[in-house]
């Protein structure tokens, strides 16, 4: 099969980071290996240049963690990428504000738990909102274009006019009100974070409201849960198509999520191949290219190069196998299974849905030289 | 669709956080911004890499020239690419 060229590479070039949200997407196991050098992200950060590569997000864990951050930023603007930090803000002080800017880092996604203190400290389960409000000042100082990310869920949902507002007043260009997606701690957290359908109901006017009104001052991108959805979504725009990630130890994934969700799909690593080869040839990113692997009712869909048959990781999650349809399709023979969670939480009685909810823990994965 | 209102004197400039470059992979010009690369056509490519200053006025003319076409023709191309990039976000205009 002919590979496209590939448009961005998601850098998580650390699985360490001060908070533990229940809701993160990294693993939730983690091996021992050893994270990736400076040189080694260098090649690759070239590689991926070579491939087509355009942008490029430094995400994690909590990028900042690493101390060769402005270094392979520099490397990545040296290869005439665009460079995102995705950050959590932890560790970002004014001297390393100015270090990145001066190494070139054209934007920042900094992620809000919630728009008041205790209940976003809560969820972090780390103390870091204050900080955060620090950050987002520090960033517009610099003079780096913000964005905002607040990750929804159900504890939070019923404050989202309060977040927009906070966003407002930070001054961000564009804010995200991103319902979490349940791959990774998420999945395992499910009960104490889906929304309830009033919620979901409530939450889009609100976020509809809001759009309109900051039209031309703030752009919002609200991402609904998709479980209450009926077509699943355009999951990376296709396997394979545009996005690639490599992971702290090397892996290079055709979605973040996939080496915890796909355990029967084995992954090529930087160190033992080429970007290239991997991007072209491997096995992985071969696996769910084009249209030729959908089942029905798929492969006779007219939707199906539009949402390209939904989520991969979603499928495995759910139904045990990467290769069926993304369950949250109102057409999959699994539908059943998506809708037994969404009624069970939206019953007069919901049973198995407890407030608690398990804390990511810090991975096993071992610092790099740097 | 009618021809948006933009003035002449009006100077579009690249948003914060934009940028302009050449796609290696096929030679063409490309906006890289927070959310994503968009790929100019030949038209978009000659107004953007204008957009530095000078005025809508003085880049209509100064196109019209290089293509030989009658500026008031050119100048409703002109003005909905602009207005089109400004609504992405990706020019401001002062």
């Amino acid at each position: 099969m002919i590979a496209p060229r590939p448009y961005a590479l998601l850098a998580e070039i650390t699985y360490r980071c001060p908070l533990h949200c229940p809701y993160c997407s990294n693993p939730t196991q983690t091996g021992n290996d050893q994270e990736l050098t400076t040189d080694e992200w260098t090649r690759v950060i070239r590689e991926a240049a070579a491939l087509g590569v355009l942008q490029i997000g430094f995400s994690g864990g909590e990028p900042l963690a690493r101390r060769d951050l402005p270094d392979l930023v520099r490397a990545a603007r040296e290869a005439n990428l665009y460079t995102n930090l995705i950050t959590s803000g932890v560790g970002l002080d004014d001297e390393r504000v100015r270090g990145l800017r001066d190494a070139g880092l054209d934007s920042v996604q900094l992620s809000f738990q919630s728009d008041k203190t205790d209940l976003a400290d809560e969820i972090a389960g780390a103390r870091a909102h204050q900080h955060k409000l620090d950050v987002a000042a520090k960033v517009r100082e610099a003079g780096i274009p913000l964005s905002l990310n607040f990750v929804i869920h159900r504890r939070n949902i019923d404050r989202l006019p309060e977040m927009i507002e906070l966003a407002e007043s930070l001054q961000a260009e564009r804010v995200e009100l991103a319902n979490v997606q349940f791959y990774g701690w998420a999945f395992l957290n499910r009960a104490a974070l889906l929304p309830t359908r009033d919620q979901v109901v409530r939450a889009r006017e609100i976020a509809t409201a809001a759009k309109a009104r900051l039209a031309g001052k703030m752009d919002i991108f609200y991402v609904l849960p998709d479980y209450y959805e009926a077509r699943p979504k355009p999951c990376l725009n296709g396997w394979g198509q545009r996005y690639l990630t490599v992971n702290p130890i090397g892996e290079v994934l055709p979605c973040p999520t996939a080496s915890s969700a796909i355990p029967d799909l084995r992954f090529e690593n930087v160190r033992t191949r080429s970007l290239d080869w991997i991007w072209r040839e491997s096995e992985s990113f071969n696996r769910f290219r084009g249209t030729e692997w959908m089942p029905e009712p798929c492969q006779s869909c007219p939707q199906r190069e539009i949402d390209f048959g939904g989520c991969r990781c979603q499928a495995a999650l759910l139904t045990g196998n990467a290769g069926n349809t993304d369950p949250v399709c109102e057409l999959s023979p699994n539908r059943a299974r998506v809708d037994a969670v969404l009624r069970d939480l939206n019953s007069s009685t919901p049973k198995a849905f407890g407030a608690d909810w398990t804390y990511r823990m810090n991975p096993k994965t071992v610092p790099g030289l740097v | 669709m009618q021809t948006p209102t933009i003035a002449g004197s009006a100077q579009p400039r690249l948003a914060r956080g934009v940028r302009l470059q050449t796609d290696s992979k096929t030679g063409n010009s490309v906006l890289l911004f927070p959310e994503g690369v968009l790929e100019l056509n030949e038209t978009a490519q000659d107004i953007v890499s204008r957009c530095d200053g000078q005025t809508v006025g003085e880049i209509i003319h100064t196109l019209a020239e290089e293509y030989d076409i009658d500026p008031e023709m050119l100048g409703g191309d002109v003005r909905e690419t602009l207005a089109d990039l400004q609504r992405r976000k990706l020019i401001e205009l002062t």
